[in-house]
């Protein structure tokens, strides 16, 4: 199975709601139709199954113009489920055998053969229990894993879903996703109209992004989705992180602009992470080190893009990265000592330091006894200890942070 | 089916009831006696010409008009759609009120012009809701109300111009089943059988246009050509009865709604019970019409005494829900 959207331009009325849409999808692929409302995602879906006819440009199933079928042969292969739910005192059974329609003949009398794969549909929605109960006294999850049901009693072999996971609170968006996920690995492939841009990017393979009609972006979730693309897109800012392989937004927090002030964080093994996050959401200009590449705080750093003083993985720190570090500790506004371990590999960074404590901006983080957490000896209890009289020392980030708001706010 | 099975028994007991009950004597040993061969010619007059003809004349037309209703209620999706409500009984009401003001009303005459005239209204109301995307259901809607305003007026027109006819228009507008005759049978059994058969056997594809235009056409129903036809379907019904018994009010309604309550939303169900109901139901109003009075009351009066309660109380039940 093959479907190809070829050059598509369509008219609503006197406006061009699609502009020269292009592409393809297979089996065993879900792709989102990534954009805001009425950029032109439903209307997409719409022309597909032949409900909307293009101007120009044409979709092809298996190479054949959809135009060439009627609504019950597209049925039989596309299952669409449109936005809107219904509002009707059918019983679930009664909507989910409405999903054999076009395998029915022209009396539309249903066979044993039909029923049993509308309950095996609602069954592999886990709704089995439910199919004797009206539909509208149905919660707004339970609803749209009975429509989903139908779409997938029709056995199609593409779906098309128009923002299946709207209106629904957030297990049941994971529970719809997965529900179609697993149907796509069992050979099917789905088309999916979504505004949420997390949820694209953790079930879908290809993400196309659309606005004023037209596909802007193309590709992987993490090609495709960046801070730029999303403004470019959705007009808003936001963040973009990565976890797992897997790529997310947030919302970007809307703060005072501390730009010009540097923090240089000195820290490791991920001692650092929270108060990297916490200080760039306030919007402080950072760089930390000296950190071994691939250090959760590295990568910490990397996300809020700060600066880094870095030294090879699971090396002890050279003697040109610790002068670096302390041109870094130099130049900034103030430094913080994370609640880190100190071993043979670091311990120039109690050196850099009791540098920072000598020119009174150094803020430590004292949570748990250093001897828990040092690994060398005396030398460093030394170093720690004229760390520790010299400097601020606080409990915990939260307080670090209220003092440095206090002093630069 | 149990449900089935006991409205065909009671319609079969209310047949027999109604052809013995009546103003004159005749009763039920005539029938009785009738069946044996051995009635006079006038009692044989009063059950076979009079009485039977004007029973299957209501139960065509109850059967009619509840489907009619009920098909109407699926697709605009509204539990208040009636069968008139693409402007029919205003139509059939000029038609007829035209045959008498001219004064040459005969029965036939009447019937023939109120269904021509029905058949027409709803053909411009369906051509003026179409849109370059099909017929929306609201335009149609708009277009009925706009329609019936208009005919009403030519009515009252009419009646106004008519002088002394006027008695016969009101009368005939308030509907009944006193002019029955056996070539009104004849004329509206072939339309309302095709019909009811036509809507009996798309009841799956009204459960999916319950859903939604957008859902009936992803499970792979061509929705406008469907719309199309069941509109085409009620019009052929609703022009039908309006034709023999002039309008009677809320029957549309009252009887799909209570199969509603009882066998639920499903039209393959549903329909059936319909049909069955309004056969049963319109021929104990006509009953009552015919006898509760030493004259007659219209049969429209009594529907709508009895429907606009009904229909207040589901009002009431809609804004509860």
């Amino acid at each position: 199975m093959i479907l190809e959207v070829k050059n598509v331009r369509v008219k609503l009325g006197s406006i061009e709601a699609l502009k020269d849409i292009t592409f393809k999808i297979e089996k065993n692929e879900i792709v989102a139709l990534l954009g805001p409302n009425g950029s032109g995602k439903s209307t997409i879906l719409r022309t597909i199954f032949g409900i909307i006819k293009p101007y120009v440009g044409a979709v092809y199933l298996d190479f054949k113009n959809i135009e060439k079928f009627d609504f019950r042969q597209i049925a039989k292969r596309i299952g669409y489920l449109p936005q809107e739910n219904p509002e009707t005192n059918l019983r679930v059974i009664d909507i989910v055998m409405l999903g054999r329609t076009p395998h029915l003949n022209g009396f539309k009398q249903p066979s044993k053969k039909d029923l049993e794969i509308a309950l095996n549909a609602l069954k592999s929605v886990g709704m089995n229990g439910f199919k004797n109960r009206k539909f509208s006294e149905l919660s707004g999850g339970e609803r749209q894993k009975v429509m989903i049901a139908r779409v997938f009693a029709q056995q199609p072999e593409i779906l098309l879903l128009d923002e299946p996971t709207a209106h629904l609170d957030i297990s049941s968006q994971i529970e719809v996703m997965e529900l179609v996920s697993k149907k796509v690995n069992e050979g099917l492939a789905a088309i999916i109209a979504i505004h949420d841009i997390n949820l694209a990017t953790s079930f879908c393979n290809r993400i196309l992004m659309v606005k004023d009609g037209k596909i802007v972006r193309a590709g992987k979730p993490e090609e495709v989705i960046s801070r730029s693309t999303i403004k470019e897109v959705f007009n808003a800012d936001v963040d973009v992180k990565k976890f797992g392989g897997k790529i997310y937004v947030v919302p970007k927090m809307k703060t005072r602009n501390n730009k010009n002030r540097l923090i240089h964080v000195i820290c490791g093994g991920g001692s650092g992470t929270e108060i990297i996050y916490k200080l760039s959401e306030k919007g402080y200009r950072i760089s930390a080190g000296v950190l071994n590449v691939l250090d959760s705080d590295w990568q910490a750093v990397m996300d809020v893009e700060g600066i880094l003083i870095d030294e090879a993985p699971f090396s002890p720190i050279s003697n040109e990265a610790y002068e670096k570090n302390i041109k870094w500790i130099e130049k900034s506004d103030a430094v913080i000592l994370t609640n880190l371990s100190v071993g043979i590999g670091n311990i120039l960074n109690l050196k850099a330091a009791l540098k920072a404590a000598e020119e009174k901006k150094m803020f430590v983080i004292n949570k748990t006894p250093f001897k828990e957490r040092n690994f060398v000896g005396k030398e460093a209890d030394e170093l720690y200890r004229l760390i520790l009289e010299k400097s601020r020392v606080f409990k915990n980030e939260e307080e670090v942070l209220d003092e440095l708001e206090k002093i630069f706010g | 089916m149990k449900l089935i099975a006991l409205l065909t028994i009671l319609i079969a007991i209310i047949f027999v009831v109604c052809l013995s009950l009546g103003p004159s004597s005749v009763g039920f040993e005539d029938v009785i006696m009738l069946l044996n061969g051995k009635a006079d010619s006038n009692v044989k007059y009063i059950i076979i010409d009079y009485r039977m003809p004007r029973i299957i004349t209501s139960m065509l037309v109850g059967v009619a008009l509840a489907t009619a209703g009920c098909s109407m209620q699926a697709l605009f999706r509204n539990p208040l759609a009636d069968p008139y409500i693409l402007g029919i009984s205003s139509g059939a009401s000029v038609g007829a009120a035209i045959v008498i003001f001219l004064g040459i009303a005969t029965t036939f005459n009447i019937m023939l012009s109120a269904f021509i005239f029905s058949l027409i209204t709803a053909f411009v109301v369906y051509k003026l809701g179409e849109t370059k995307i099909g017929v929306p259901i609201y335009t149609l809607l708009l277009a009925g109300v706009a329609m019936a305003s208009f005919l009403s007026g030519l009515t009252s027109l009419l009646i106004y111009l008519s002088g002394k006819e006027m008695h016969q228009i009101v009368f005939w507008i308030m509907g009944g089943f006193w002019a029955a005759r056996w070539e009104k049978v004849w004329f509206i059994t072939f339309p309302i059988t095709f019909s009811i058969a036509y809507v009996f056997l798309n009841a799956w594809n009204l459960n999916a246009i319950l859903m939604g235009e957008e859902h009936a056409l992803s499970v792979g129903i061509d929705v406008e050509s469907f719309k199309r036809r069941i509109i085409g379907v009620a019009t052929l019904l609703t022009s039908s009865s309006v034709a023999v018994s002039g309008i009677i009010g809320f029957v549309g309604i009252i009887i799909p709604h209570a199969m509603r309550l009882i066998v639920g939303e499903n039209h393959k169900k549903l329909i059936p019970a319909t049909i069955l109901f309004g056969a049963a139901f319109m021929p104990i109003v006509d009953l009552i019409s015919r006898t509760i009075t030493d004259g007659e009351i219209p049969v429209g009066i009594i529907t709508a005494l009895l429907g606009a309660p009904f229909f207040i109380y589901l009002l009431r039940r809609a804004k509860v829900q």
